[in-house]
């Protein structure tokens, strides 16, 4: 410590933080380069792997373990039963899966075709479903899938009656949590000769797809375009209807009303190839609110247990597959999380096409890099894994099948937690009561 | 010839007895439509349905060969999503016409409203009347002729496909990211063949061609000012 008066040495001045290094409030690195992106360009930001922000999450909760108000399951010796039944209320062959981790819809165009055949082939090995995305179904993907939704989006670009054949069941998207309202995006660095003759685009065009379908125009219309899909399939598959999460309790009772099967319903943290940056932050709420009122909105119509509720947006780990379940999902849905299984780093450069794990890209060299066996080997893994820690929680939670997840289980380790999912909190019984829809 | 009265028939009822008869019957005569929605729905095979009267939504959705001509009106989203066959609506049709159309073609004798033809992949859409609004919008693919005027913003933001229209003022209408250009030879015949096929009697000497923008580029402004800079 220099004493008063006495002169500062070099070695002081050093220590001394730099105006560069100061935090500088909401004059952050990334605030400062959005604006000079802005300032040159006079457009948007296009990121991939949608918001970055932290939101509430599962993180938020916490599991109660059974002691003597209930007893736990033997965690290597009993059993505890994974298999999920999804889209039973109308369909004749509802979709079956052995664990209730699905993967999301992700285009052939945003992926590569390897990234593509892996996951399907994950699918196969540990009996899920994946679901083709915007954009066509690759060949590869069904052949190889065990089970395959088949997405219905407003483009429907490479979509027809055989896609709907090929289906085991198929999702109406009206939304994605990564840019609420707005519709897909893939660059022209992703619109190879391939992809344009799959999708009847123009090679490096940078697409930019329309919000609405063009053949749903309101509620009213959805009953009708329903009962035609019911029509077409012979009510043999079920319908669900996605959409990223917003006026959560009112689209769900209207979609419900509609006659769907299941809902998806994607929070904010749910990912995407490319969004404009200003959409992903700010469009939509987090996937742990939007959880709690498809729930509600369900419990109100009296329909909890006809219809299938999917959730999706930011999953990561057995705990939130089980935390989900809890508080009324059936089945969740993983898109980053399974590319991180096969190698992604998360670099949100996605949307460039430059991905150097051959995932997100369709230049042929980088492509190469990616070995489907093994990528599919390990999406694989992961989704076993997340499913054994899932299994692992509930069955310290007293459940013999994961299903059996309720809301009792769970505590709350924020306020905010408690205030958005009606959960007490931690080490009290105690909600906040009815203003926020809870009693 | 079967005639099928469907009074107080689902669309469930009616499309499942129209798979049985389609193994059968050449032609099938509907009798009391009643507006019935979904009439037709992926029906596939060679055969020839009239409907003695109007329909509702999404008539003829998904079909895949059949013909099918409907003496009075159609409701919105005829033709959607269809792979192959015919539409013939002798009257009007709603709007959002063909949308997602795969192939075959839907001939509207009438008018039609907004959005026709909207994501269009491909086969032929012919409006011998008047198309509303955004008429072709965001088509991959495909003709639509349109022999009467159209609204505002005409084939915006079209990837592939063409769209003919007789409206003299379809400069102005275009929407954003395509263009106009004076009809070739080629397309006068191709177009002339088609109608004809129809029985539609209709010049095609006026028409005019919108394409998509050859750059290939599509350019969109989200912030339009309108104002009179100062300096």
């Amino acid at each position: 410590m220099r004493a008063m008066g006495e002169p500062a040495k070099k070695e002081d001045k050093d220590k001394a933080p730099r105006p560069k290094d100061v935090q500088r409030g909401v004059w952050s690195a990334e605030t400062i380069a959005e604006i000079r992106h802005k300032a040159f360009y006079g457009k948007h930001r296009i990121r991939g792997c949608g918001s970055v922000r932290s939101y509430p999450s599962f993180d938020d909760l916490i599991i109660l373990p059974a002691m003597l108000t209930r007893m736990s399951i033997d965690t290597y010796r009993e059993d505890c039963k994974t298999q999920t039944v999804l889209g039973h209320r109308f369909a004749k062959k509802p979709l079956v899966i052995e664990t209730p981790i699905m993967i999301s819809g992700m285009s052939y165009g945003a992926l590569s075709k390897e990234a593509k055949t892996a996951l399907a082939k994950a699918t196969d090995i540990v009996g899920t479903s994946i679901n083709n995305g915007e954009g066509g179904l690759l060949p590869e993907e069904r052949a190889n899938s065990y089970k395959q939704v088949v997405q219905i989006l407003p483009s429907r670009m490479a979509f027809s009656l055989r896609s709907i054949e090929a289906a085991d069941a198929l999702e109406l998207a009206a939304g994605i949590g990564a840019k609420p309202g707005l519709a897909g995006h893939l660059m022209g660095s992703k619109i190879t000769k391939e992809i344009a003759e799959m999708r009847q685009l123009p090679v490096g065009i940078d697409l930019h797809s329309h919000p609405r379908h063009s053949d749903i125009f309101g509620a009213d219309d959805l009953v009708l375009k329903i009962q035609e899909l019911r029509d077409v399939t012979d009510y043999q598959i079920p319908i669900f209807f996605k959409f990223a999460a917003g006026r959560v309790k009112e689209d769900v009772k209207i979609a419900v009303k509609a006659g769907v099967d299941g809902v998806v319903i994607d929070g904010s943290q749910g990912g995407t190839g490319a969004a404009p940056v200003i959409a992903s932050e700010h469009l939509g709420i987090p996937t742990l609110p939007a959880l709690v009122q498809a729930t509600q909105a369900l419990e109100e119509m009296g329909l909890k247990d006809e219809v299938s509720l999917i959730v999706s947006g930011g999953i990561t780990n057995g705990a939130d597959v089980a935390k989900a379940l809890a508080l009324g999902a059936d089945a969740v849905a993983l898109g980053t999380g399974v590319m991180v299984a096969m190698g992604c780093a998360v670099c949100l450069r996605c949307h460039e096409g430059r991905c150097a794990f051959g995932i997100g890209t369709q230049d042929p060299e980088l492509r190469s890099r990616l070995d489907i066996d093994q990528a599919a080997r390990k999406v694989a893994n992961y989704i076993t894994a997340m499913t054994a820690e899932a299994v692992m929680l509930a069955k310290a939670a007293g459940k013999t099948q994961l299903k059996s997840m309720e809301r009792e289980d769970l505590r709350s380790l924020s306020l905010t937690a408690c205030a958005m999912t009606g959960i007490p909190l931690a080490g009290s019984n105690y909600t906040f009561g009815e203003m926020f829809g809870f009693c | 010839m079967v005639r099928l009265n469907i009074k107080g028939m689902s669309s469930r009822e009616v499309n499942a007895r129209l798979r049985e008869l389609m193994g059968t019957e050449a032609e099938i005569v509907i009798e009391h439509p009643d507006s019935v929605h979904n009439l037709g729905a992926a029906l596939k095979g060679q055969g020839r349905i009239v409907v003695e009267g109007s329909t509702g939504f999404y008539t003829g959705g998904f079909l895949e060969g059949p013909t099918m001509v409907i003496k009075g009106n159609t409701g919105w989203y005829t033709g959607d999503n269809m792979t192959a066959g015919e539409i013939i609506v002798e009257m009007n049709t709603g709007s959002n016409a063909a949308p997602s159309m795969i192939g075959g073609t839907v001939v509207i004798k009438g008018s039609t409203g907004s959005r026709t033809g909207f994501g269009m992949k491909g086969g032929d859409l012919i409006i011998c009347g008047d198309a509303g609004r955004w008429t072709g919008g965001m088509t991959l693919g495909g003709r639509i002729i349109i022999l009467g005027r159209v609204g505002q913003g005409l084939g915006e933001s079209m990837y592939k496909g063409i769209i003919h229209t007789a409206d003299p003022q379809v400069e102005e209408k275009i929407g954003g990211n395509v263009i106009v250009k004076p009809i070739d030879r080629r397309e006068k015949e191709e177009v002339a063949g088609l109608l004809a096929r129809y029985g539609l009697q209709a010049g095609v000497e006026n028409l005019a061609s919108v394409l998509p923008n050859p750059s290939g580029r599509h350019q969109y402004h989200l912030f339009k000012p309108t104002h009179k800079k100062a300096g």
